[in-house]
């Protein structure tokens, strides 16, 4: 049963996601990637781990394929796109190295035959208590590391967002935006 | 509806003028502004009043085809033409008024003088797909023979859709009977038509 | 995994389809008629005794409706969209309680599809994956409204997620577990969730607020605002297509009611039978107030959503948090 669903969603995750590189239409790619990440949802939840399935779930297909949206919401999706190769020598040294790391992915368990997990699922905790235990014990720097550079991020974001953000065009005078434009161009220059 | 209070058409002006604030200008006064209306419940004010037109259920719907509001007297559909009371014959005398004042050119109308020297109407019909009924034939016609009846509801295959004369013209029987009204609508003199007469504000 | 057990969840399957896509059709009466007595009018009257037999005609033209595909949409995406809203919206339901369970000829029935352990957060993710059905359809429809209402949709939904799940988090670490079930057992021992606790309240507004913007109802009705942007990402649907997003937003409407009176408001307390009918009068005010605030309430403009989202909910939700944890460690 278990061997059945995890080829049956292994499949469906491979042809997602090659379709999302194959695909000339950016909607198709943006669709089919976001039915990847589903897909992927389904192997934690095959190994048990249905709080990091939701999680995968909301972060990455909730949350982060929306974003791709909304910046694909600035071309016209509606349209193919054409792409041109132009470089034969980039394609060929591409596709060298993926094949590489899919062999080297296949016979990885040859080389790790004698590895165990070191934080082995404890028996008789629930999935989302263990996911704390475990993110609040021993794993408790790298994640407050984490936490502390998404706060850079955001707030780094924030500030280039804002920076004209007190400047309302609909409010200024056509001399003052012609002002703002001119002082732009002398600043490049000066640059 | 009487007539008097119908046509009593001088609507009182009562304005009232409705507060504005002051736009907020710092962030301080936008704060305070989002608080007050926030805080002092007009979301649960107006969630009050229709929750209280609900309970109250003083529906004003008018189911239409059963239901029909009643028209005022000086409403202006289907044309009908009167007849004489003391004869039962046809008030229209083939003037040709309303043929000319017609603005939208709706009206036609075929008189000839007949063996005892009278005009008479040998063809009138009103393309009705034209007519705007803007009531000048009633009101111009001298003999008060064609008025506006209260007949709203036409409906026809085509939009051209004429009347004629014996359309509506009112049937001998009913005339004879005296059932025919006389017509207080438009184009009728209005009974309190001397009070009303005003003088005429120009100034040359 | 035996037969006894299949056979009872494919029941439970298409009782709940059948239950909830009805009731999505007796929603679309009810919001009318209460919508018509709360403007003084009468609403459907015409087709059956007191427009009830409207849903069925409804349903009929929907279904018989000609299904249009424009020319110049991306074809294949424009057509699962609806299929995503509607059966996001029903697989949702999988984890939600709908009733205290019960014997029937002498056999017991869980009125739930899975009780699986993060039935919560099982239910924000499948409503997180309902964005696509408003998103793609949006962006595949080729029409500039449609992509406006995809791109608020995405922005509403994102954002008010935060909300929701900042709001859901104090009643999880009050209650420690992510399953409706404990939900219902705790508060049925100590209290509706809503009132035992101040921060139970303050979360419970906040999700209730939030739950207008995920359902996309009047104070928050952006998506598919008809003054603005004519039907957003419905403008190019018709027929059955359409009838499909129909269909999600007034289940989306029902398993939310359904989620926020399990969460906060006791769910079928005890689980008696009076407990079981109390479950279906919150759900029944819950619902009554969408379309209560939809006859009283005007709608924000689309930055006054966002401000209120970033700049008063989610600091309110964060501060709660906040408060619930040190208020549990002392």
């Amino acid at each position: 049963m278990e061997a059945i669903a995890f080829y049956l969603f292994a499949v469906l995750t491979v042809a997602m996601f090659s379709y999302t590189v194959m695909s000339s239409q950016a909607l198709y790619a943006l669709s089919s990637m976001a039915a990847g990440m589903i897909m992927i949802s389904a192997f934690f939840f095959l190994l048990n781990a249905d709080f990091l399935g939701v999680v995968q779930i909301i972060v990455y297909t909730g949350a982060v394929m929306a974003l791709y949206a909304f910046g694909m919401m600035f071309f016209d999706t509606t349209r193919a796109v054409k792409e041109h190769n132009t470089s034969k020598v980039i394609v060929l040294t591409l596709s060298v190295l993926a094949t590489l790391l899919v062999i080297t992915i296949f016979t990885m368990p040859i080389a790790a035959e004698n590895i165990s997990a070191a934080f082995p699922e404890p028996a008789g905790v629930e999935n989302p208590k263990a996911v704390g235990i475990v993110l609040f014990t021993k794993y408790l720097v790298p994640f407050e590391v984490a936490a502390v550079m998404l706060l850079v991020a955001m707030i780094a974001g924030i500030v280039m967002a804002g920076k004209k953000m007190d400047r309302s065009l609909t409010k200024m005078k056509e001399e003052e935006i012609a002002m703002m434009h001119q002082e732009e161009t002398q600043k490049k220059v000066t640059l | 509806m009487s007539l008097e209070q119908f046509t009593d058409r001088n609507v009182q002006q009562h304005y009232f003028k409705v507060d504005i604030e002051e736009y907020p200008q710092t962030g301080w006064d936008r704060f305070k502004q989002v608080v007050k209306r926030g805080l002092n419940g007009e979301l649960f004010v107006g969630l009050w009043v229709v929750m209280r037109e609900m309970i109250k259920f003083d529906i004003h719907t008018v189911q239409y085809p059963k239901e029909k509001l009643p028209i005022g007297p000086r409403y202006r559909a289907v044309h009908e033409m009167q007849r004489l009371f003391e004869s039962g014959t046809e008030r229209c005398i083939g003037c040709g008024l309303c043929e000319k004042i017609c603005i939208s050119d709706c009206i036609r109308m075929d008189t000839r003088i007949d063996e005892n020297s009278r005009k008479e109407v040998t063809e009138y019909t009103i393309n009705l797909g034209r007519c705007i009924f803007c009531g000048y034939c009633a009101e111009v016609c001298p003999e008060l023979a064609i008025v506006h009846g209260p007949r709203y509801e036409n409906t026809s295959e085509q939009r051209e859709h004429f009347i004629l004369f014996e359309d509506m013209l009112t049937p001998i029987d009913m005339a004879i009977k005296g059932e025919q009204k006389e017509y207080p609508g438009f184009g009728a003199v209005t009974p309190n038509e001397d009070a009303r007469v005003k003088k005429t504000p120009l100034a040359y | 995994m035996d037969t006894a057990f299949i056979i009872e969840t494919l029941v439970k399957i298409v009782v709940v389809l059948l239950v909830f896509s009805a009731l999505a059709g007796f929603g679309t009466y009810f919001e009318r008629k209460v919508l018509a007595f709360m403007q003084r009018r009468l609403g459907p009257m015409h087709v059956g005794p007191y427009g009830l037999l409207q849903i069925a005609a409804d349903g009929i033209k929907l279904f018989t409706k000609e299904d249009i595909v424009p020319s110049g949409v991306v074809g294949p995406i424009f057509k699962i969209a609806p299929v995503i809203t509607a059966a996001t919206a029903f697989m949702a339901a999988a984890a939600i309680p709908f009733l205290p369970e019960f014997t029937i000829f002498g056999y017991t029935v869980h009125p739930i599809i899975a009780d699986v352990n993060i039935g919560i957060l099982y239910i924000l993710g499948v409503m997180a994956i309902g964005l696509y059905g408003p998103l793609l359809g949006g962006m595949a429809s080729n029409n500039k409204w449609s992509l406006i209402s995809a791109a608020r949709g995405a922005a509403i939904f994102i954002s008010y997620e935060v909300v929701t799940g900042l709001a859901l988090l104090v009643p999880l670490m009050i209650i420690g577990s992510l399953s409706l079930l404990d939900f219902n057992e705790y508060q049925a021992a100590n209290g509706w969730m809503a009132f035992a606790h101040p921060m139970g309240f303050i979360s419970f507004i906040l999700f209730w607020i939030a739950a207008f913007a995920e359902t996309g109802r009047t104070p928050f009705h952006l998506v598919a605002n008809d003054h603005e942007v004519i039907d957003g990402f419905g403008t190019e649907y018709s027929g059955m297509r359409w009838g499909l997003f129909f269909i999600g937003e007034y289940a989306n409407m029902f398993f939310i009611s359904f989620v926020m009176a399990i969460v906060f408001l006791g769910g079928f307390g005890d689980g008696t039978v009076m407990g079981a009918l109390g479950l279906l009068l919150k759900v029944a005010f819950f619902f009554f107030f969408f379309l209560w605030t939809r006859a009283a309430w005007p709608d924000v403009r689309p930055d006054q959503l966002m401000w209120l989202c970033w700049k008063v909910l989610m600091p309110l939700a964060v501060i709660n948090v906040v408060v619930t944890g040190i208020v549990m460690m002392f």
